[in-house]
Protein backbone atom coordinates (compact mmCIF):
# COMPACT_ATOMS: atom_id res chain seq x y z
CA UNK A 1 0.00 0.00 0.00
CA UNK A 2 2.86 2.36 0.78
CA UNK A 3 4.45 2.13 -2.66
CA UNK A 4 1.03 2.30 -4.30
CA UNK A 5 0.34 5.61 -2.61
CA UNK A 6 3.60 7.03 -3.91
CA UNK A 7 2.92 6.16 -7.51
CA UNK A 8 -0.72 7.06 -7.16
CA UNK A 9 -0.62 10.55 -8.53
CA UNK A 10 2.43 10.56 -10.75
CA UNK A 11 1.05 9.14 -13.95
CA UNK A 12 -0.80 11.25 -16.47
CA UNK A 13 -4.08 10.24 -17.98
CA UNK A 14 -4.13 8.34 -21.23
CA UNK A 15 -7.83 8.09 -21.71
CA UNK A 16 -7.93 10.96 -24.19
CA UNK A 17 -10.80 12.74 -22.53
CA UNK A 18 -10.73 16.53 -22.59
CA UNK A 19 -11.97 18.20 -19.45
CA UNK A 20 -13.57 21.58 -19.33
CA UNK A 21 -14.04 23.15 -15.95
CA UNK A 22 -16.34 26.05 -15.24
CA UNK A 23 -15.28 28.69 -12.70
CA UNK A 24 -18.54 28.17 -10.83
CA UNK A 25 -17.27 24.79 -9.62
CA UNK A 26 -14.02 26.26 -8.33
CA UNK A 27 -15.86 29.06 -6.55
CA UNK A 28 -18.33 26.56 -5.05
CA UNK A 29 -15.58 24.32 -3.69
CA UNK A 30 -13.63 27.19 -2.21
CA UNK A 31 -16.82 28.65 -0.73
CA UNK A 32 -17.69 25.31 0.88
CA UNK A 33 -14.22 25.04 2.33
CA UNK A 34 -14.22 28.60 3.66
CA UNK A 35 -17.64 28.21 5.22
CA UNK A 36 -16.74 25.03 7.04
CA UNK A 37 -13.45 26.52 8.16
CA UNK A 38 -15.03 29.67 9.54
CA UNK A 39 -17.89 27.78 11.18
CA UNK A 40 -15.53 25.52 13.05
CA UNK A 41 -13.63 28.49 14.42
CA UNK A 42 -16.18 30.86 15.88
CA UNK A 43 -15.14 34.46 16.76
CA UNK A 44 -13.30 34.99 20.09
CA UNK A 45 -16.21 36.42 22.09
CA UNK A 46 -17.99 33.08 21.98
CA UNK A 47 -14.90 31.21 23.02
CA UNK A 48 -16.63 29.45 25.91
CA UNK A 49 -18.86 27.73 23.36
CA UNK A 50 -15.89 26.96 21.19
CA UNK A 51 -15.03 23.69 22.87
CA UNK A 52 -18.50 22.30 22.23
CA UNK A 53 -18.60 23.35 18.60
CA UNK A 54 -15.05 22.27 17.80
CA UNK A 55 -15.58 18.86 19.31
CA UNK A 56 -18.81 18.37 17.40
CA UNK A 57 -17.31 19.58 14.14
CA UNK A 58 -14.27 17.36 14.42
CA UNK A 59 -16.44 14.32 14.74
CA UNK A 60 -18.21 15.03 11.49
CA UNK A 61 -15.25 16.19 9.45
CA UNK A 62 -11.98 14.57 8.61
CA UNK A 63 -9.01 16.62 9.60
CA UNK A 64 -6.35 16.67 6.96
CA UNK A 65 -2.67 16.64 7.76
CA UNK A 66 -2.39 20.41 7.79
CA UNK A 67 -5.16 20.74 10.36
CA UNK A 68 -7.92 22.23 8.20
CA UNK A 69 -10.99 20.20 7.48
CA UNK A 70 -11.60 18.44 4.24
CA UNK A 71 -14.86 19.05 2.49
CA UNK A 72 -16.54 16.79 -0.01
CA UNK A 73 -19.09 17.12 -2.68
CA UNK A 74 -20.30 16.03 -6.04
CA UNK A 75 -19.68 17.57 -9.46
CA UNK A 76 -22.21 17.48 -12.23
CA UNK A 77 -22.06 18.32 -15.88
CA UNK A 78 -22.35 17.03 -19.39
CA UNK A 79 -20.31 14.47 -21.25
CA UNK A 80 -20.44 14.73 -25.02
CA UNK A 81 -18.28 12.20 -26.75
CA UNK A 82 -14.72 12.74 -25.59
CA UNK A 83 -15.37 16.08 -23.92
CA UNK A 84 -16.35 16.22 -20.30
CA UNK A 85 -17.71 19.59 -19.27
CA UNK A 86 -18.15 20.18 -15.55
CA UNK A 87 -20.74 22.85 -14.94
CA UNK A 88 -21.82 22.78 -11.33
CA UNK A 89 -21.26 21.14 -7.99
CA UNK A 90 -23.01 20.57 -4.69
CA UNK A 91 -21.91 19.55 -1.22
CA UNK A 92 -22.13 16.13 0.35
CA UNK A 93 -21.86 14.91 3.85
CA UNK A 94 -18.91 12.70 4.59
CA UNK A 95 -19.15 9.90 7.08
CA UNK A 96 -15.72 9.24 8.60
CA UNK A 97 -16.89 6.05 10.22
CA UNK A 98 -17.60 4.20 7.03
CA UNK A 99 -15.30 6.44 4.95
CA UNK A 100 -17.98 7.07 2.40
CA UNK A 101 -20.29 9.80 1.22
CA UNK A 102 -23.91 9.98 2.25
CA UNK A 103 -25.63 8.06 -0.51
CA UNK A 104 -29.24 8.89 0.23
CA UNK A 105 -28.52 12.62 0.25
CA UNK A 106 -26.62 12.37 -3.01
CA UNK A 107 -29.50 10.68 -4.72
CA UNK A 108 -32.03 13.15 -3.40
CA UNK A 109 -29.90 16.07 -4.56
CA UNK A 110 -29.35 14.44 -7.90
CA UNK A 111 -33.10 14.17 -8.43
CA UNK A 112 -33.59 17.83 -7.57
CA UNK A 113 -30.87 18.93 -9.94
CA UNK A 114 -32.26 16.72 -12.66
CA UNK A 115 -35.51 18.65 -12.53
CA UNK A 116 -33.79 21.96 -13.08
CA UNK A 117 -31.01 20.79 -15.40
CA UNK A 118 -32.18 17.68 -17.18
CA UNK A 119 -28.94 17.41 -19.14
CA UNK A 120 -26.58 17.25 -16.22
CA UNK A 121 -25.26 13.98 -14.93
CA UNK A 122 -23.16 13.16 -11.93
CA UNK A 123 -19.66 13.24 -13.35
CA UNK A 124 -17.67 12.71 -10.20
CA UNK A 125 -16.79 14.22 -6.89
CA UNK A 126 -14.55 16.85 -5.35
CA UNK A 127 -12.54 17.38 -2.23
CA UNK A 128 -9.98 19.74 -0.76
CA UNK A 129 -6.47 18.94 0.25
CA UNK A 130 -2.93 19.07 -0.98
CA UNK A 131 -2.78 15.70 -2.69
CA UNK A 132 -4.96 12.72 -3.41
CA UNK A 133 -5.09 10.23 -0.58
CA UNK A 134 -5.54 6.51 -0.11
CA UNK A 135 -9.02 6.81 1.34
CA UNK A 136 -10.13 8.77 -1.69
CA UNK A 137 -9.99 5.64 -3.82
CA UNK A 138 -12.71 4.08 -1.72
CA UNK A 139 -15.02 7.00 -2.29
CA UNK A 140 -14.08 6.94 -5.94
CA UNK A 141 -15.01 3.28 -6.24
CA UNK A 142 -18.28 3.88 -4.45
CA UNK A 143 -19.24 6.43 -7.07
CA UNK A 144 -18.38 4.12 -9.90
CA UNK A 145 -21.84 2.65 -9.96
CA UNK A 146 -23.35 6.01 -10.83
CA UNK A 147 -20.75 6.91 -13.42
CA UNK A 148 -18.42 4.23 -14.72
CA UNK A 149 -15.43 6.51 -14.72
CA UNK A 150 -15.91 9.37 -12.28
CA UNK A 151 -13.59 12.34 -12.09
CA UNK A 152 -12.01 13.55 -8.91
CA UNK A 153 -11.52 17.31 -8.61
CA UNK A 154 -9.05 18.33 -5.93
CA UNK A 155 -8.64 21.90 -4.70
CA UNK A 156 -5.64 22.85 -2.64
CA UNK A 157 -6.80 25.50 -0.18
CA UNK A 158 -3.30 26.53 0.87
CA UNK A 159 -2.42 29.85 -0.67
CA UNK A 160 0.85 29.61 -2.52
CA UNK A 161 1.97 33.00 -3.77
CA UNK A 162 4.65 31.63 -6.03
CA UNK A 163 2.28 29.34 -7.85
CA UNK A 164 0.92 30.98 -10.94
CA UNK A 165 -1.81 28.58 -12.02
CA UNK A 166 -4.91 27.38 -10.26
CA UNK A 167 -4.47 24.92 -7.35
CA UNK A 168 -7.07 22.64 -8.90
CA UNK A 169 -6.21 19.19 -10.22
CA UNK A 170 -8.46 16.72 -11.93
CA UNK A 171 -7.83 13.03 -11.45
CA UNK A 172 -9.21 10.08 -13.30
CA UNK A 173 -9.00 6.46 -12.28
CA UNK A 174 -7.18 3.95 -14.38
CA UNK A 175 -6.38 0.32 -13.99
CA UNK A 176 -2.63 -0.09 -13.83
CA UNK A 177 -0.61 -3.16 -13.09
CA UNK A 178 1.67 -2.55 -10.13
CA UNK A 179 3.81 -5.37 -8.78
CA UNK A 180 1.75 -7.82 -10.76
CA UNK A 181 -1.53 -6.74 -9.18
CA UNK A 182 -3.96 -4.76 -11.29
CA UNK A 183 -4.95 -1.77 -9.22
CA UNK A 184 -7.03 1.27 -9.67
CA UNK A 185 -4.93 4.37 -9.29
CA UNK A 186 -5.47 8.07 -9.78
CA UNK A 187 -3.96 9.67 -12.82
CA UNK A 188 -3.78 13.37 -13.44
CA UNK A 189 -5.57 14.93 -16.36
CA UNK A 190 -5.22 18.30 -17.88
CA UNK A 191 -8.20 20.58 -18.16
CA UNK A 192 -9.23 23.89 -19.59
CA UNK A 193 -11.40 26.53 -18.08
CA UNK A 194 -14.55 27.30 -19.95
CA UNK A 195 -16.75 30.26 -19.04
CA UNK A 196 -20.24 31.39 -19.79
CA UNK A 197 -20.63 35.15 -20.16
CA UNK A 198 -22.24 35.46 -16.73
CA UNK A 199 -19.35 33.63 -15.12
CA UNK A 200 -16.81 35.77 -16.90
CA UNK A 201 -18.45 38.98 -15.70
CA UNK A 202 -18.64 37.86 -12.09
CA UNK A 203 -15.06 36.58 -11.98
CA UNK A 204 -13.88 39.81 -13.58
CA UNK A 205 -15.82 41.80 -11.00
CA UNK A 206 -14.32 39.90 -8.09
CA UNK A 207 -10.84 40.15 -9.53
CA UNK A 208 -11.08 43.92 -9.75
CA UNK A 209 -12.47 44.41 -6.27
CA UNK A 210 -9.10 44.10 -4.68
CA UNK A 211 -5.71 44.19 -6.38
CA UNK A 212 -4.03 40.85 -6.25
CA UNK A 213 -1.17 41.84 -4.02
CA UNK A 214 -2.77 44.77 -2.22
CA UNK A 215 -0.77 47.26 -4.24
CA UNK A 216 -0.84 50.97 -3.71
CA UNK A 217 -2.91 53.47 -5.65
CA UNK A 218 -0.15 53.76 -8.23
CA UNK A 219 -0.22 50.08 -9.10
CA UNK A 220 -4.00 50.14 -9.37
CA UNK A 221 -3.78 53.11 -11.70
CA UNK A 222 -1.08 51.40 -13.71
CA UNK A 223 -3.15 48.23 -13.96
CA UNK A 224 -6.21 50.15 -15.10
CA UNK A 225 -4.22 52.11 -17.66
CA UNK A 226 -2.58 48.95 -18.93
CA UNK A 227 -6.01 47.47 -19.54
CA UNK A 228 -7.09 50.50 -21.54
CA UNK A 229 -3.78 50.48 -23.39
CA UNK A 230 -4.18 46.92 -24.60
CA UNK A 231 -7.78 47.55 -25.66
CA UNK A 232 -6.79 50.57 -27.73
CA UNK A 233 -3.87 48.68 -29.20
CA UNK A 234 -6.21 46.01 -30.47
CA UNK A 235 -8.51 48.63 -31.96
CA UNK A 236 -5.49 50.22 -33.58
CA UNK A 237 -4.39 47.01 -35.25
CA UNK A 238 -7.88 46.39 -36.62
CA UNK A 239 -8.13 49.89 -38.04
CA UNK A 240 -4.73 49.42 -39.61
CA UNK A 241 -6.02 46.33 -41.40
CA UNK A 242 -8.99 48.28 -42.74
CA UNK A 243 -6.73 51.11 -43.82
CA UNK A 244 -4.44 48.75 -45.67
CA UNK A 245 -7.42 47.09 -47.31
CA UNK A 246 -8.87 50.38 -48.52
CA UNK A 247 -5.53 51.49 -49.84
CA UNK A 248 -5.17 48.31 -51.79
CA UNK A 249 -8.66 48.77 -53.15
CA UNK A 250 -7.84 52.27 -54.24
CA UNK A 251 -4.67 51.17 -55.98
CA UNK A 252 -6.68 48.61 -57.81
CA UNK A 253 -5.00 45.53 -56.40
CA UNK A 254 -8.30 44.19 -55.12
CA UNK A 255 -11.62 44.33 -56.94
CA UNK A 256 -13.92 46.94 -55.55
CA UNK A 257 -16.43 45.47 -53.16
CA UNK A 258 -19.28 47.84 -52.64
CA UNK A 259 -21.00 46.28 -49.69
CA UNK A 260 -17.81 46.41 -47.66
CA UNK A 261 -17.19 50.00 -48.64
CA UNK A 262 -20.65 50.90 -47.51
CA UNK A 263 -20.07 49.28 -44.16
CA UNK A 264 -16.77 51.06 -43.71
CA UNK A 265 -18.34 54.38 -44.57
CA UNK A 266 -21.10 53.82 -42.05
CA UNK A 267 -18.45 52.95 -39.48
CA UNK A 268 -16.51 56.11 -40.18
CA UNK A 269 -19.64 58.13 -39.75
CA UNK A 270 -19.74 57.10 -36.13
CA UNK A 271 -16.63 59.19 -35.58
CA UNK A 272 -16.13 61.46 -33.74
CA UNK A 273 -17.63 59.26 -31.09
CA UNK A 274 -18.43 61.90 -28.54
CA UNK A 275 -18.23 65.52 -29.38
CA UNK A 276 -21.41 67.36 -28.57
CA UNK A 277 -21.44 70.40 -26.38
CA UNK A 278 -23.39 68.57 -23.73
CA UNK A 279 -20.67 65.99 -23.38
CA UNK A 280 -18.03 68.67 -22.91
CA UNK A 281 -20.07 70.31 -20.19
CA UNK A 282 -20.73 67.05 -18.34
CA UNK A 283 -17.15 65.92 -18.67
CA UNK A 284 -15.69 69.18 -17.38
CA UNK A 285 -18.14 69.22 -14.51
CA UNK A 286 -17.18 65.74 -13.42
CA UNK A 287 -13.49 66.50 -13.84
CA UNK A 288 -13.80 69.61 -11.69
CA UNK A 289 -15.77 67.75 -9.06
CA UNK A 290 -13.12 65.06 -8.78
CA UNK A 291 -10.33 67.62 -8.53
CA UNK A 292 -12.24 69.53 -5.86
CA UNK A 293 -12.85 66.43 -3.82
CA UNK A 294 -9.21 65.36 -3.91
CA UNK A 295 -8.20 68.92 -2.98
CA UNK A 296 -10.62 68.84 -0.06
CA UNK A 297 -9.32 65.46 1.05
CA UNK A 298 -5.79 66.76 0.92
CA UNK A 299 -6.79 69.76 3.01
CA UNK A 300 -8.47 67.59 5.61
CA UNK A 301 -5.42 65.37 5.77
CA UNK A 302 -3.12 68.34 6.19
CA UNK A 303 -5.21 69.92 8.89
CA UNK A 304 -5.38 66.69 10.87
CA UNK A 305 -1.60 66.29 10.61
CA UNK A 306 -1.24 69.86 11.74
CA UNK A 307 -3.50 69.16 14.70
CA UNK A 308 -1.39 66.19 15.69
CA UNK A 309 1.76 68.26 15.46
CA UNK A 310 0.28 70.97 17.65
CA UNK A 311 -0.76 68.41 20.23
CA UNK A 312 2.70 66.92 20.25
CA UNK A 313 4.37 70.29 20.69
CA UNK A 314 2.01 71.14 23.49
CA UNK A 315 2.81 67.93 25.25
CA UNK A 316 6.52 68.36 24.69
CA UNK A 317 6.91 71.94 25.82
CA UNK A 318 4.38 72.32 28.58
CA UNK A 319 4.89 75.14 30.99
CA UNK A 320 3.91 73.09 33.95
CA UNK A 321 6.50 70.36 34.05
CA UNK A 322 8.54 70.88 37.16
CA UNK A 323 8.72 67.28 38.19
CA UNK A 324 12.14 66.71 39.59
CA UNK A 325 13.35 70.06 38.28
CA UNK A 326 13.86 68.72 34.82
CA UNK A 327 11.83 69.38 31.72
CA UNK A 328 10.77 66.47 29.64
CA UNK A 329 12.93 66.65 26.55
CA UNK A 330 10.70 64.65 24.28
CA UNK B 1 -24.13 45.76 -40.54
CA UNK B 2 -27.23 43.59 -40.63
CA UNK B 3 -28.82 45.94 -43.10
CA UNK B 4 -26.09 44.92 -45.49
CA UNK B 5 -26.86 41.27 -45.00
CA UNK B 6 -30.53 41.91 -45.57
CA UNK B 7 -29.78 43.73 -48.77
CA UNK B 8 -27.38 41.19 -50.15
CA UNK B 9 -29.94 38.78 -51.48
CA UNK B 10 -32.00 41.55 -53.01
CA UNK B 11 -28.93 42.97 -54.69
CA UNK B 12 -28.00 39.59 -56.10
CA UNK B 13 -31.54 39.05 -57.29
CA UNK B 14 -31.69 42.33 -59.13
CA UNK B 15 -28.23 41.99 -60.57
CA UNK B 16 -29.14 38.59 -61.95
CA UNK B 17 -32.33 39.93 -63.41
CA UNK B 18 -30.72 42.99 -64.93
CA UNK B 19 -27.72 41.31 -66.46
CA UNK B 20 -29.85 39.33 -68.85
CA UNK B 21 -32.17 42.06 -69.99
CA UNK B 22 -31.97 45.09 -72.15
CA UNK B 23 -33.85 48.21 -73.10
CA UNK B 24 -37.35 48.74 -71.74
CA UNK B 25 -37.36 45.59 -69.64
CA UNK B 26 -34.22 46.90 -67.98
CA UNK B 27 -36.12 50.05 -67.18
CA UNK B 28 -38.77 48.02 -65.41
CA UNK B 29 -36.09 46.24 -63.42
CA UNK B 30 -34.62 49.57 -62.43
CA UNK B 31 -38.00 50.80 -61.33
CA UNK B 32 -38.54 47.65 -59.31
CA UNK B 33 -35.18 48.04 -57.67
CA UNK B 34 -35.87 51.64 -56.75
CA UNK B 35 -39.25 50.89 -55.22
CA UNK B 36 -38.13 47.83 -53.29
CA UNK B 37 -38.59 48.70 -49.60
CA UNK B 38 -35.42 47.07 -48.31
CA UNK B 39 -32.96 47.96 -51.00
CA UNK B 40 -30.74 50.95 -50.36
CA UNK B 41 -27.67 50.11 -52.33
CA UNK B 42 -27.57 50.63 -56.04
CA UNK B 43 -23.96 50.78 -57.06
CA UNK B 44 -23.86 47.10 -57.99
CA UNK B 45 -26.69 47.60 -60.43
CA UNK B 46 -25.11 50.79 -61.70
CA UNK B 47 -21.88 49.06 -62.48
CA UNK B 48 -23.49 46.45 -64.72
CA UNK B 49 -22.48 46.94 -68.36
CA UNK B 50 -26.10 46.65 -69.64
CA UNK B 51 -27.08 49.49 -67.43
CA UNK B 52 -24.25 51.80 -68.44
CA UNK B 53 -25.15 51.11 -72.06
CA UNK B 54 -28.46 52.78 -71.47
CA UNK B 55 -26.63 56.04 -70.99
CA UNK B 56 -26.83 57.35 -74.52
CA UNK B 57 -30.28 56.05 -75.40
CA UNK B 58 -33.68 57.50 -74.70
CA UNK B 59 -33.70 55.72 -71.39
CA UNK B 60 -30.76 57.72 -70.08
CA UNK B 61 -33.19 59.47 -67.78
CA UNK B 62 -33.48 56.25 -65.86
CA UNK B 63 -29.74 56.03 -65.49
CA UNK B 64 -29.77 59.52 -64.03
CA UNK B 65 -32.60 58.49 -61.75
CA UNK B 66 -30.65 55.47 -60.58
CA UNK B 67 -27.65 57.66 -59.95
CA UNK B 68 -29.86 60.07 -58.04
CA UNK B 69 -30.96 57.20 -55.85
CA UNK B 70 -27.41 56.05 -55.39
CA UNK B 71 -25.86 59.40 -54.52
CA UNK B 72 -28.38 62.20 -54.40
CA UNK B 73 -30.93 63.68 -52.07
CA UNK B 74 -34.55 64.75 -52.22
CA UNK B 75 -33.73 68.42 -52.77
CA UNK B 76 -31.46 67.53 -55.68
CA UNK B 77 -34.30 65.58 -57.19
CA UNK B 78 -36.66 68.50 -56.81
CA UNK B 79 -34.28 70.90 -58.52
CA UNK B 80 -33.79 68.44 -61.35
CA UNK B 81 -37.36 67.19 -61.59
CA UNK B 82 -37.81 68.29 -65.16
CA UNK B 83 -35.12 66.01 -66.47
CA UNK B 84 -36.06 62.96 -64.50
CA UNK B 85 -39.05 60.65 -64.72
CA UNK B 86 -41.76 61.13 -62.11
CA UNK B 87 -41.54 59.20 -58.87
CA UNK B 88 -44.08 56.85 -57.44
CA UNK B 89 -44.90 57.49 -53.75
CA UNK B 90 -42.81 54.59 -52.41
CA UNK B 91 -39.91 55.71 -54.54
CA UNK B 92 -40.23 59.19 -53.12
CA UNK B 93 -40.23 57.72 -49.65
CA UNK B 94 -37.11 55.76 -50.47
CA UNK B 95 -35.38 58.89 -51.68
CA UNK B 96 -36.27 60.69 -48.47
CA UNK B 97 -34.81 57.86 -46.41
CA UNK B 98 -31.65 58.07 -48.44
CA UNK B 99 -31.59 61.81 -47.83
CA UNK B 100 -31.54 61.21 -44.10
CA UNK B 101 -28.58 58.91 -44.59
CA UNK B 102 -26.72 61.56 -46.54
CA UNK B 103 -27.41 64.18 -43.91
CA UNK B 104 -26.14 61.83 -41.26
CA UNK B 105 -22.89 61.61 -43.20
CA UNK B 106 -21.79 65.08 -42.30
CA UNK B 107 -23.33 65.77 -38.91
CA UNK B 108 -24.01 63.58 -35.98
CA UNK B 109 -26.60 65.93 -34.56
CA UNK B 110 -29.31 66.82 -37.06
CA UNK B 111 -31.57 69.73 -36.10
CA UNK B 112 -35.26 69.27 -36.72
CA UNK B 113 -35.52 72.44 -38.79
CA UNK B 114 -32.88 71.31 -41.23
CA UNK B 115 -34.51 67.92 -41.51
CA UNK B 116 -37.94 69.40 -42.08
CA UNK B 117 -36.59 71.58 -44.82
CA UNK B 118 -34.72 68.82 -46.57
CA UNK B 119 -37.56 66.37 -46.42
CA UNK B 120 -40.41 68.78 -47.17
CA UNK B 121 -42.17 67.95 -43.97
CA UNK B 122 -44.28 70.61 -42.31
CA UNK B 123 -44.49 69.68 -38.67
CA UNK B 124 -42.44 67.98 -36.04
CA UNK B 125 -44.97 65.21 -35.48
CA UNK B 126 -44.79 64.11 -39.10
CA UNK B 127 -41.01 64.33 -39.05
CA UNK B 128 -40.76 62.19 -35.96
CA UNK B 129 -43.19 59.65 -37.37
CA UNK B 130 -41.15 59.47 -40.53
CA UNK B 131 -37.92 59.06 -38.63
CA UNK B 132 -39.28 56.42 -36.33
CA UNK B 133 -41.29 54.34 -38.75
CA UNK B 134 -39.38 54.66 -41.94
CA UNK B 135 -35.84 55.01 -40.74
CA UNK B 136 -35.38 53.38 -37.35
CA UNK B 137 -37.70 50.43 -37.67
CA UNK B 138 -36.28 49.63 -41.09
CA UNK B 139 -32.85 49.69 -39.46
CA UNK B 140 -30.95 52.15 -41.56
CA UNK B 141 -30.40 54.59 -38.72
CA UNK B 142 -30.14 54.28 -34.97
CA UNK B 143 -30.19 57.27 -32.70
CA UNK B 144 -31.97 59.38 -30.16
CA UNK B 145 -34.66 61.96 -30.76
CA UNK B 146 -34.12 64.95 -28.52
CA UNK B 147 -37.34 66.88 -28.55
CA UNK B 148 -36.29 69.55 -26.07
CA UNK B 149 -33.31 70.56 -28.12
CA UNK B 150 -35.15 69.73 -31.34
CA UNK B 151 -32.46 67.58 -32.77
CA UNK B 152 -31.85 64.01 -33.79
CA UNK B 153 -28.64 62.46 -32.50
CA UNK B 154 -27.43 59.80 -34.86
CA UNK B 155 -25.54 56.89 -33.41
CA UNK B 156 -25.46 54.66 -36.41
CA UNK B 157 -26.33 55.23 -40.04
CA UNK B 158 -26.10 52.66 -42.80
CA UNK B 159 -23.71 53.44 -45.59
CA UNK B 160 -24.82 54.80 -48.91
CA UNK B 161 -23.15 54.05 -52.18
CA UNK B 162 -19.83 55.70 -52.54
CA UNK B 163 -19.17 58.32 -55.11
CA UNK B 164 -15.93 57.64 -56.91
CA UNK B 165 -14.07 60.36 -55.03
CA UNK B 166 -15.16 59.40 -51.59
CA UNK B 167 -12.77 56.51 -51.22
CA UNK B 168 -9.86 58.90 -50.89
CA UNK B 169 -11.50 60.85 -48.10
CA UNK B 170 -12.34 57.62 -46.29
CA UNK B 171 -8.72 56.56 -46.39
CA UNK B 172 -7.74 59.96 -45.11
CA UNK B 173 -10.18 59.65 -42.19
CA UNK B 174 -8.87 56.21 -41.37
CA UNK B 175 -5.28 57.40 -41.31
CA UNK B 176 -6.26 60.27 -39.02
CA UNK B 177 -7.95 57.80 -36.71
CA UNK B 178 -4.84 55.64 -36.73
CA UNK B 179 -2.53 58.50 -35.85
CA UNK B 180 -4.85 59.66 -33.05
CA UNK B 181 -4.95 56.23 -31.50
CA UNK B 182 -1.16 55.92 -31.80
CA UNK B 183 -0.74 59.20 -29.98
CA UNK B 184 -3.18 58.07 -27.35
CA UNK B 185 -1.23 54.85 -26.82
CA UNK B 186 1.98 56.81 -26.33
CA UNK B 187 0.25 59.16 -23.88
CA UNK B 188 -1.10 56.24 -21.85
CA UNK B 189 2.33 54.66 -21.68
CA UNK B 190 3.80 57.92 -20.45
CA UNK B 191 1.09 58.14 -17.81
CA UNK B 192 1.86 54.63 -16.61
CA UNK B 193 5.54 55.49 -16.34
CA UNK B 194 4.69 58.68 -14.52
CA UNK B 195 2.53 56.80 -12.03
CA UNK B 196 5.33 54.32 -11.36
CA UNK B 197 7.87 57.11 -11.00
CA UNK B 198 5.69 59.00 -8.56
CA UNK B 199 5.14 55.94 -6.43
CA UNK B 200 8.91 55.29 -6.39
CA UNK B 201 9.58 58.84 -5.28
CA UNK B 202 6.91 58.58 -2.64
CA UNK B 203 8.44 55.40 -1.23
CA UNK B 204 11.89 56.95 -1.21
CA UNK B 205 10.60 60.01 0.58
CA UNK B 206 8.89 57.89 3.21
CA UNK B 207 12.03 55.86 3.75
CA UNK B 208 14.14 58.98 4.15
CA UNK B 209 11.68 60.46 6.63
CA UNK B 210 11.71 57.26 8.66
CA UNK B 211 15.50 57.14 8.64
CA UNK B 212 15.64 60.70 9.92
CA UNK B 213 13.17 59.76 12.63
CA UNK B 214 15.33 56.81 13.67
CA UNK B 215 18.42 58.97 13.77
CA UNK B 216 16.69 61.60 15.84
CA UNK B 217 15.49 58.95 18.25
CA UNK B 218 19.02 57.56 18.59
CA UNK B 219 20.65 60.93 19.22
CA UNK B 220 18.00 61.77 21.78
CA UNK B 221 18.44 58.52 23.61
CA UNK B 222 22.14 59.32 23.78
CA UNK B 223 21.37 62.76 25.06
CA UNK B 224 19.04 61.41 27.71
CA UNK B 225 21.96 59.25 28.86
CA UNK B 226 24.19 62.26 29.25
CA UNK B 227 21.38 64.17 30.92
CA UNK B 228 20.77 61.57 33.53
CA UNK B 229 24.33 62.09 34.79
CA UNK B 230 23.16 65.25 36.46
CA UNK B 231 22.29 68.82 35.77
CA UNK B 232 20.63 70.24 32.81
CA UNK B 233 22.42 70.36 29.53
CA UNK B 234 22.78 73.60 27.69
CA UNK B 235 19.90 72.71 25.35
CA UNK B 236 17.59 71.92 28.21
CA UNK B 237 18.25 75.33 29.75
CA UNK B 238 17.58 77.02 26.44
CA UNK B 239 14.36 75.01 26.03
CA UNK B 240 13.17 76.14 29.42
CA UNK B 241 13.72 79.73 28.48
CA UNK B 242 12.00 79.65 25.14
CA UNK B 243 9.22 77.18 25.96
CA UNK B 244 6.90 79.93 27.31
CA UNK B 245 7.08 81.59 23.86
CA UNK B 246 6.29 78.34 22.08
CA UNK B 247 3.32 77.37 24.20
CA UNK B 248 1.78 80.77 23.49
Amino acid sequence: MAEASQTQTMATSSSGLTFKLHPLVIVNISDHHTRVKSQSQPPPHTCHQQDNSSSSSSSTNTVAANGSNRVFGCVIGVQRGRTVEIFNSFELLYDPVTNSLDRGFLEKKQELYKKVFPNFYVLGWYSTGADAEESDMQIHKALMDINESPVYVLLNPLINHSQKDLPVTIYESEMHVIDGIPQLIFVRSSYTIETVEAERISVDHVAHLKPSDGGSAATQLAAHLTGIHSAIKMLNSRIRVLHHYLNAMQNGEIPVENSLLRQVSSLLRRLPAIESQKFQDDFLMEYNDTLLISYLAMFTDCSSTMNDLVDKINVAYERVSRRGGRTAFI
Amino acid sequence: MDIEQKQEEHINHFVNQASNLDGPSLVTVINDAISHPSLFAFSEILSLPNVTQLQGTEYSRYIDLLQMFAYGTWSEYKSNASNLPPLAPDQALKLKQLTVLTLAETNKVLPYDGLMQELDVLNVRELEDFLINECMYVGIVRGKLDQLRRCFQVQFAAGRDLRPGQLGSMIHTLSNWLSTSDNLLITIQDKIKWADRMSEQDKKHKKEAEEKLEEAKKTLSLKSHTMSRGGLTYEAMRMRRCSPNLVE
